[in-house]
């Protein structure tokens, strides 16, 4: 069998796939970062409890609806939408054009807050929600058993990703979102409605988290507290893509899963620090990250 | 409908306008009227408030009091999207291209809010040079060709009063002859425009009146026709 | 040695009291502080239900033990061992807090330890897991209730080397309980003649296990074992249903698995999980009756540990009554010399190394047909003695059982 550093390489193909479905995550998560950066200004500490809330909402609206995961699938993160465009219209616009640390601030409250009252309702063991049957089983690769439902969720989150790129990079609306992010004022100026653009950019930025949050259901654990974990990690993604950079943000994304899934085969306890290390060394060489502009 | 019969009709007016920045006080009490066809200049010193004046129309400064009319309606209350729609094109200082977009994407940014906007192949007919560059990246450009697309920009949208801040800055002398030009052009459609202008020599055969401002305020207003006899006061404003 | 200097002085005082016979409470009050994960990660198997089975056995002495007021207080200690000793240390030496109980995390529960014996008072930890707490880090002024890594290896690991499971695999979570846990397995595996082919540590806490599993796959053990705890184990044991770890002919077990992580998986991804545990409420008529009074105030069914919380309250305050005193080592002695016999255990008693011995249980989770309601979820397979289950004394590192 072929080895490379000790590992058989059906393993390591393995763990290369695993990397990338991992890094459809991070990168479903990280362009809505990227997005509400662009256009905001604001670090969105919130969008941890988001994606939160997309998995939570999944298992609720089953569970007293009995919602299936398919109308899940856009019901949960349209609701979630709503929900953070009414935070943003509440909240988020009273401190708009302030320092950022304002805006960290309220959003990091906002999802203290969220995250606290959902524990006090659904306690932290976490939600069932069974695997939709179409998705049971997997199919054997040769080198590794891939579970169909981890085949479904790299497919659609890039497919999502490929889609946001290019309704910001291609089309009209993206137009404005582009201009916007570079000088709101004057969009506003030429007669855009910014204040609604800004609504409707916050609203689709938290629907990318809570649509990965929907992803995330059957498969991980769903408790209150699961926004908190993956949150610090997509923002050191961000920052390695460079903040505001959208195509970037989705690259990052994979490549981290990836980087990660390697460290996992390799020295498993280094694969949580190993994101971070990343984000040093690229900070150090190239502050503006990756994909960013240089200032 | 011909422009000579609108000359009453009062495109601008504003009255008492104060401007600040935080703690500072940029206009203090700015009064003045546009008439519909006109094309009046703002002279004045470097700071002497002439482009806040210009951001003061659009809702673009921190606090503002007193009095801003477009087309008779009082704008004071209104955002910064509302006065566009009313018809205001407004081509800033720094000219705003973004260099996230191409030069096409950069001229078809703007909505349209009026009717009667210049149709994309006659902008690039009168500016061909954006033709030819219509795919490449905003500031790739050179000054004059985005001097040009900052303008041709507000064309488009049907903006029947224009604020064009310091469009001259910078340029080569044939560029500047070509903005002149333009300028012609679009006084014939019967197009308002308000001119910030440093190069007065650029202005002076074009404006129908000349207002100027010294320390926020309206310190000497100037009609075409009274120039020359105003020439060593107006000298002495603007410290040639 | 301070701590036998203050054994002795304690011993002398305790002497002197109950000597005297004469009902000592200080303030006329019994105040408990209860300290739990109120909010984290291990809020469901403690937490603000464990306070509520802590008030029942309050309740049951009306309020009231031989004339003193019981009082309650308690605080978040949002599993953090600063947090933690700050609270525990106002709650001494300005609130006159007479008894710390909950104790969760294992940091916290060693961390309090030593705040505990300075101010000579009484902890009772019930939802720690540490062995080493009744160990290395054993004082006269606490008692381990309910279970710890040590049973919980035994009482798991032997079972399923026995039934054929020979070569194992150890997923770890990577900090101290894991390794404690995971190196009470390897000893127990390899006294039963199996052998550990693999380990492997995984950061605290890990979203997602795919990798490992997939790791743990390829290793071709016979047993994949986790030596993790909550969302930990529940995510690697949903994973590893995925992936199709047990249809590929591996056991999975599970070492430490709280009733309420059994209920949020599911019998369906859970099903055939062998686990060690100190109680469950479906036993007998008597775990079930205080299991439905438990459900009526908090609407869930108790974990071990919040049995656990309630018995050791209720010896606690039976001691106070019976010594009449509120003195740490009165009452600690008193226990220490009574049997437990309540609702949660039969004939368990208090080392001098302040560990609570008992009969655990080893339990298999019911498979979907089994299971006949949300709540039904294990069947008990055997009952593991107390003197099997825990570590024997004479293995001890504690220097209480030397001096005895």
């Amino acid at each position: 069998m072929t080895m490379i550093f000790g590992v058989p390489l059906a393993v390591l193909s393995g763990q290369l796939l695993i990397g990338v479905i991992n890094g459809a995550f991070y990168a479903l998560l990280s362009l809505g970062l990227a997005v509400i950066f662009g256009l905001l200004k604001i670090i969105n500490f919130a969008h941890g409890a988001m994606y939160m809330l997309g998995a939570m909402a999944t298992v609720i609206l089953f569970d007293a609806l009995g919602v299936n995961y398919w109308v899940a699938l856009f019901l949960a993160p349209l609701l979630v939408g709503v929900f953070g465009m009414l935070v943003e219209y509440f909240l988020l616009r009273r401190i708009a054009g302030q320092d950022h640390i304002y805006s960290l601030l309220l959003t990091f409250g906002i999802a203290l807050l969220v995250q606290g009252v959902l524990t006090n309702l659904y306690g932290v063991s976490g939600l069932r929600y069974a695997m939709p049957d179409m998705f049971k089983g997997g199919i054997n690769l040769g080198f590794m058993f891939l579970p169909y439902y981890r085949a479904w969720v790299i497919g659609v989150a890039l497919l999502v990703c490929f889609g946001t790129w290019f309704m910001i990079e291609k089309t009209k609306l993206g137009a404005y979102l582009r201009a916007g992010t570079e000088d709101a004022q004057l969009m506003q100026g030429f007669g855009v409605n910014v204040p609604l653009l800004v609504s409707l950019t916050y609203g689709f930025g938290v629907m990318l988290a809570a649509f990965a949050g929907v992803l995330a259901a059957p498969i991980y654990s769903v408790t209150p507290v699961m926004g908190s974990h993956i949150l610090i990690v997509v923002f050191a993604v961000v920052v390695i893509g460079g903040m505001g950079s959208i195509g970037g943000a989705i690259i990052t994304g994979v490549l981290m899963g990836v980087i990660e899934g390697l460290t996992k085969t390799f020295y498993p306890p280094a694969s949580s620090a190993v994101i971070f290390l990343v984000m040093v060394v690229v900070l150090m060489v190239r502050p503006t990250g990756l994909f960013g502009k240089e200032a | 409908m011909t422009h000579a019969s609108n000359r009453e009709y009062e495109q601008l007016r504003i009255s008492g306008l104060h401007a600040f920045y935080g703690e500072s006080h940029i206009l203090h009490g700015i009064d003045l009227v546009v008439h519909r066809g006109e094309l009046v200049t703002l002279l004045g010193r470097n700071g002497a408030g002439r482009s806040t004046t210009l951001k003061a129309i659009m809702n673009m400064v921190g606090r503002r009091t007193g009095s801003i009319m477009v087309n008779g309606e009082e704008t004071m209350a209104c955002a910064p999207h509302h006065i566009a729609r009313l018809g205001v094109g407004y081509c800033p200082e720094h000219r705003g291209i973004f260099s996230s977009l191409n030069v096409q994407e950069n001229l078809t940014l703007p909505p349209v809010v009026r009717s009667g906007g210049m149709s994309l192949e006659e902008i690039y007919t009168m500016f061909p040079n954006l033709y030819e560059r219509r795919f490449s990246q905003g500031t790739k450009l050179s000054g004059g060709e985005q001097q040009m697309l900052a303008m041709a920009r507000i064309l488009r949208t049907g903006a029947n009063m224009l604020l064009l801040d310091e469009i001259t800055e910078g340029l080569a002398p044939v560029i500047v002859e070509k903005l002149g030009d333009v300028l012609v052009a679009l006084k014939n459609k019967g197009l308002t425009i308000v001119l910030v202008e440093q190069n007065f020599h650029f202005a002076a055969p074009l404006a129908d009146r000349h207002y100027v401002v010294e320390h926020g305020q309206i310190v000497e207003e100037i009609r075409a026709d009274e120039l020359s006899a105003k020439q060593s006061v107006l000298d002495s404003y603007l410290g040639v | 040695m301070t701590m036998m200097k203050k054994l002795l002085t304690s011993a002398v005082a305790s002497a002197l009291m109950v000597g005297g016979a004469q009902a000592d409470i200080s303030d006329n009050t019994i105040k408990i502080g209860y300290l739990a994960d109120m909010s984290g990660t291990y809020r469901d198997l403690a937490g603000p239900n464990g306070l509520a089975a802590l008030n029942m056995a309050v309740e049951d002495f009306g309020g009231k033990v031989n004339g003193a007021k019981i009082e309650v207080v308690s605080a978040d200690d949002r599993n953090s061992p600063d947090v933690a000793s700050s609270t525990v240390r106002r709650w001494l030496e300005n609130d006159d807090v007479d008894l710390v109980a909950g104790l969760v995390a294992s940091s916290v529960s060693i961390a309090v330890s030593d705040i505990l014996e300075e101010n000579d008072k009484l902890g009772i930890v019930s939802g720690s897991a540490a062995s080493s707490i009744t160990n290395e880090h054993c004082t006269p002024n606490h008692i381990h209730y309910v279970y710890d890594t040590y049973p919980l290896a035994n009482g798991t690991a032997s079972a399923v080397v026995k039934e054929g499971g020979k070569s194992w695999f150890i997923l770890t979570a990577d900090y101290a309980f894991g390794h404690a846990l995971e190196s009470d397995v390897t000893r127990v595996v390899e006294a039963n003649g199996g052998e550990v082919i693999g380990t492997l540590r995984h950061p605290f806490p890990t979203p997602d296990f795919s990798s490992f599993i997939l790791q743990a796959q390829a290793s071709g053990a016979d047993v994949v074992a986790l030596a993790n705890a909550g969302a930990d184990t529940t995510n690697a044991i949903n994973t590893a249903s995925e992936f199709g770890i047990t249809q590929s002919g591996q056991t999975l077990a599970a070492l430490l698995l709280f009733l309420t992580d059994v209920h949020a998986l599911g019998v369906e991804a859970a099903q055939g999980i062998q686990l060690t545990t100190g109680w469950y409420w479906d036993m007998n008529d008597e775990t079930r009756a205080w299991s439905d009074r438990f459900m009526e105030k908090t609407g869930v069914r108790p974990t071990m540990v919040h049995a656990g919380i309630y018995s050791s309250t209720l010896q606690y305050l039976k001691a106070v009554e019976a010594t009449g005193s509120d003195d740490a080592q009165t009452v600690r002695k008193h226990m220490m010399e009574t049997p437990i016999n309540d609702m949660f255990a039969k004939n368990g008693r208090i080392r001098a190394d302040g560990r609570m011995v008992h009969d655990m249980y080893l339990a298999e989770v019911k498979t979907p047909a089994e299971s006949k309601s949300e709540w039904d979820l294990y069947k008990i397979l055997r009952t593991i003695p107390a003197d099997e289950a825990y570590r024997p004394l004479s293995e001890s590192k504690c220097p209480l059982v030397s001096s005895k």
